[in-house]
């Protein structure tokens, strides 16, 4: 077991994350994407924790996953109030802020 | 040899539920992938022997925050219609990874060349951590709790519906 694989891994799964993020619209993939890539900065983290025979990488991963935690229920209550507002959840009709915006 | 096949499993089913959910149309299919993704990574820090970690993903990450989104995507409900029209997902996606893929194989070599092996070590107990916790890192555990508490003050009122304009407008033609 070489910390290789785990290295591989969480840049696969950050850049997995990135490519979900840009590409697509739908905004609760846009969050899970953000979620995905802040997760695969906690595996390398925990990765780089149980190399150095240190366990401060754990505790720091630790308080991502609380920051994780915030950001998720701040992210969902903005979709569900753009929802509300727009009957939307296209990333792309988001125009609110937009001089001139029509349906504002 | 049962770590690595333990770990291949595992990321073989993180790697398809995280390509689910950026590829899946439907928002509740891409949800549960995010699960299997987010059950994997709990199981990859058992792997990296921090029992604390794997536990605290499994508690907050797939107990409170999937089970959250689940919740809000079938509270939203956007039907077909509402749900975006992304003609040219797959392409998109494409030329993302290829422009991405040179920065994952760079992000892999420079962290791969750092260090080789593990160190032999015990396991990080919880016990380990909670005293690191609530000595060299109290005050970032405090000012997590201030943010956590930030954050759901936060959530309600940007969650809350907007009632007040028309009631007042209501209240007004009334009068």
């Amino acid at each position: 077991m070489t910390p290789e694989l785990f290295f591989l891994l969480a840049s696969i799964l950050f850049s997995i994350g990135l490519v979900g993020l840009v590409s697509r619209r739908n905004l609760f993939v846009l969050y899970m994407s953000i979620e995905l890539m802040l997760s695969a900065v906690n595996l390398l983290l925990a990765t780089f924790s149980k190399v150095l025979n240190d366990a401060d990488g754990s505790v720091i991963a630790l308080l991502m996953i609380a920051v994780i935690a915030a950001e998720a229920a701040l992210f969902l209550a903005m979709i569900v109030h753009i929802y509300r507002s727009g009957r939307t959840i296209d990333s792309d009709k988001l125009n609110k802020l937009r001089e001139g915006a029509q349906n504002a | 040899m049962l770590e690595i096949s333990i770990f291949t499993i595992l990321a073989l089913f993180m790697l398809g539920g995280s390509i689910a959910m950026i590829t899946n149309r439907q928002t509740l299919f891409s949800a549960f992938g995010f699960l299997i993704t987010m059950i994997g990574l709990g199981g990859m820090f058992a792997l990296l022997d921090s029992r604390f970690l794997a536990l605290a993903q499994i508690m907050v990450s797939v107990g409170a925050v999937v089970i959250l989104s689940m919740l809000t995507i079938l509270t939203v409900n956007a039907k077909n219609e509402n749900l975006p029209y992304e003609p040219n997902k797959y392409k998109w996606m494409f030329f993302t990874a290829l422009l991405v893929s040179p920065f994952t194989f760079l992000m892999y070599k420079s962290t791969s060349a750092l260090y080789q092996s593990f160190s032999t070590m015990e396991t990080i107990s919880s016990k380990v951590l909670g005293k690191l916790l609530f000595s060299d890192w109290v005050l970032p555990f405090e000012i997590v709790s201030i943010l956590l508490l930030t954050a759901m003050v936060g959530a309600v009122v940007i969650a809350r519906k907007e009632r007040r304009k028309k009631e007042r407008r209501k209240s007004e033609e009334r009068s």
